[in-house]
């Protein structure tokens, strides 16, 4: 049986920060060139399901974590930084020079299907972010576009 | 994203009374000085 409620889940999750023509956008962090719009909701698409998605016995949907640990450690696989000097490494990694990456809380409602560690929603958006390797112009762009408070390392 | 098993999984359904999309953007608070007395 469906759970019903009014209030959005929080979740976790990364996003590439790219430029889309001459201003940088949140992207998706496992699909390339999918651009998260701003001062609107995205919402989950699937090429079988369409906007049915996110639907089970499937993978489509809007993914997050449930903690901002996990999609910490999702960056540190990522780049390939898990340890240093021999012990496990607690810090945000660094990223490569010019590929900023937002680290975020996103707001999640629709239909979600949960899961042990995070959820698959059919709508989302960003709730508040932390910028990885970008400077205080990005971060200014990206408050300003999304409307969401930004900070950076 | 690993967030678990299939198998796990159970549905919601949220319908927020307003969608948490924002209208304006977040004021920037501007760093006062301290000013010595």
């Amino acid at each position: 049986m469906t759970e019903l409620s009014t209030e959005p889940i929080l979740g976790w999750r990364l996003w590439h920060v790219r430029l889309h023509g001459d201003e940088y956008r949140l992207e998706s962090f496992t699909w390339h060139h999918v651009s998260w719009p701003p001062m609107r909701r995205f919402e989950a698409g699937c090429a079988l399901h369409r906007d049915s998605a996110p639907v089970g016995d499937h993978e489509c949907g809007i993914y997050a974590f449930r903690t901002r640990e996990l999609a910490e450690d999702l960056l540190r696989r990522y780049t390939g930084i898990r340890q240093r000097y021999g012990r496990e490494y607690h810090e945000l990694p660094p990223v490569r020079h010019g590929r900023p990456i937002a680290l975020g809380s996103v707001s999640l409602w629709g239909r979600i299907l949960v899961r042990e560690k995070g959820f698959r929603a059919q709508y989302a958006y960003p709730y508040e972010l932390h910028l990885i390797g970008g400077d205080d112009g990005i971060a200014r762009e990206l408050r300003g576009r999304y409307a969401v408070d930004v900070s950076r390392d | 994203m690993e967030i678990g098993l299939p198998e796990t999984e159970r549905e919601i359904e949220i319908t927020p009374l307003e969608e948490p999309v924002p209208a304006t953007a977040p004021i920037e608070q501007p760093v006062e000085e301290p000013v010595e007395a």
